[in-house]
């Protein structure tokens, strides 16, 4: 006799798969967030948008939709988890407060522009949304992460969502340090600009830790996969040249010097996958953190211009004025980057073992 | 042997990585010439003889002659005046940002500096904006002004783009200074009682 199958004893039955989807639906949305959002920052710097209603806003908060379907698939399934509640506790956790404050900053931004005008990359509604997107995004990433991890049987495709699952942490972790070290934040209403010497520090110490625990993350969590640090360190090129280099006609050119950045990360890739080492993952930390200030190009140009030079740089400008600082940058973060990059790889490895990595 | 052909390899791409990212490449751009946006400006006044309550038109066509720009501004100031309400009405504009109306009193930027040197404006001015700028663009600006007293009315007309790199940035090149510090062309019309 055939038992027919119900939603709710679908839901039952399937419900880790189910919360995986609801993992992956916010890491989606937060993906699209944090895409719309680099778009969002050259889009002011290049035509100073008038109103609320533009297309990366667009991306933004249908990416916000999108996670909030995220959050509540994950509820839903949550429910109805017999055996891994625990586990699963802390991403349904991260990702309700996250979509709370990622819903919340929508219309707080609506209203901050009707009532203030164009606001600066740093003010209240912003700085709730990178906050909304980091939350979410970390809950996206333990969700996929840890249904990885406790899965019985594993096949090679399931790795790459690792990819997906820590993409938007490096893009969220980037736009806080960013909205904390770019002086994009003077308004006629508000002067929110970061202290240039801290800004100097933020950028400094908190861009190379980031790319480094990022990659070395995802490369513990994949089992050391070769490729891992590469799919995931060419998306976030991919993703960083297509919203804040092409839109820019001025720098079309340069995007021949942007794609070199793919060799430290092969190279981190190839370290990491053929020692599959703390040592390894350590000297590959070294290295991605070393080439942080190219990997962020362009605008982090303007974090150390305000310090260094204190021009005025229009858009057009800016990869004159980005190389005219590269030796000085160089020289004074060198160092200071390969120390955060190691510091970064074996944060890496505690945080991976204590709290993606949960049996 | 294995390891070291990696170690081998790992050397070579990270020192072709520097090299490339920190030597040749910044050497090569800097060696370009930046981008220099000039823009030219004509104006048209359909008048410059009207009696009191009659209007005349004052259009602008300007244009970038130079390189991409980041900014291409046109922008009118009226000495005679000290508010443009009910005098001054823009009827066709085609720049990509809505027009600006700087009030008597209101800081602005002066001597082209980009905002780094400023003022406090003496007369109203409405400033036009396009964002960014291609090579050979053409914007209008046109405006019907009913002056409200009799005697001389005065329009300082100005273009600039940005970057401002150079004296072709700005046009005139040459002439009267405003309360800017900056040259325009001074038309005047003269309202008959």
């Amino acid at each position: 006799m055939e038992v027919r199958q119900t939603p709710l004893s679908f839901l039952q039955k399937n419900s880790q798969k189910i919360f995986l989807i609801g993992s992956i639906c916010a890491s989606f949305g937060i993906l699209l967030v944090t895409v719309g959002g680099s778009w969002d920052i050259t889009n002011h710097l290049l035509n100073k948008p008038e109103t609320f209603f533009s297309p990366p806003h667009a991306l933004m908060y249908s990416g916000v939709a999108i996670g909030l379907i995220g959050a509540a698939i994950s509820f839903l399934a949550y429910r109805k988890l017999e055996n891994f509640k625990e586990i699963f506790r802390l991403p349904l956790r991260l990702k309700f407060v996250g979509i709370f404050l990622l819903v919340g900053a929508g219309p707080f931004d609506f209203v901050w522009h009707s009532n203030f005008g164009l606001d600066g990359l740093l003010s209240p509604p912003h700085f709730t949304l990178l906050s909304g997107m980091m939350l979410c995004s970390l809950g996206g990433m333990f969700g996929i992460s840890r249904f990885l991890q406790n899965k019985e049987s594993k096949n090679n495709f399931s790795n790459y969502l690792l990819v997906l699952a820590t993409l938007p942490v490096w893009l969220a972790g980037s736009g806080i340090i960013s909205s904390l070290s770019l002086p994009f934040s003077n308004t006629d209403y508000f002067q929110f600009n970061p202290e240039p010497t801290f800004a100097f520090v933020m950028a400094t110490v908190g861009y190379p830790f980031l790319m480094s625990l990022i990659c070395i993350v995802t490369a513990k969590l994949s089992g050391f996969k070769p490729g891992m640090i590469s799919i995931l360190g060419g998306f976030f090129l991919l993703i960083y040249g297509m919203t804040a280099i092409v839109p820019n006609f001025a720098l079309i050119e340069s995007v021949e010097f942007y794609s070199m950045n793919m060799i430290p990360i092969v190279m981190a890739d190839l370290i990491v996958s053929f020692r599959k080492t703390k040592k390894a993952s350590i000297i590959a930390g070294g290295i991605l953190g070393s080439g942080f200030y190219m990997v962020y190009y362009p605008y982090i140009m303007y974090t150390y211009n305000e310090s260094l030079l204190g021009k005025l740089v229009s858009p057009s400008m800016i990869y004159h004025t980005y190389f005219e600082l590269m030796p000085q940058v160089i020289q004074f973060t060198i160092i200071p980057a390969i120390i955060m990059g190691v510091i970064g790889a074996i944060f890496a490895f505690r945080f991976s073992n204590k709290t993606l990595i949960k049996k | 042997m294995n390891k070291l052909i990696i170690i081998g390899i790992i050397g070579v791409s990270l020192a072709v990585y520097f090299s490339m990212t920190v030597f040749v490449l910044p050497e090569k751009f800097l060696a370009k010439e930046q981008f220099t946006p000039i823009p030219f400006l004509e104006v048209e006044v359909s008048s410059t003889q009207i009696n009191l309550g009659e209007s005349f038109r004052l259009s602008t066509f300007s244009e970038n002659i130079g390189d991409y720009g980041d900014i291409h501004i046109v922008s009118a100031g009226f000495p005679t005046l000290s508010d443009t309400e009910e005098i001054v009405r823009i009827v066709s504009y085609d720049f990509s940002n809505s027009p600006i109306y700087i009030e008597p009193g209101e800081e602005i930027g002066a001597k082209y500096s980009g905002g780094l040197e400023t003022v406090y404006a003496q007369y109203p001015q409405i400033e036009a904006m396009n964002r960014p700028v291609q090579p050979g663009t053409k914007f209008v600006m046109d405006f019907e002004i009913t002056p409200n007293e009799p005697g001389p009315f005065t329009v300082y007309v100005k273009s600039i783009d940005i970057p401002h790199t150079s004296s072709s940035s700005h046009y005139p090149t040459e002439g009267q200074l405003d309360h800017q510090g900056e040259y325009v062309l001074v038309y005047t019309v003269n309202v008959n009682p």
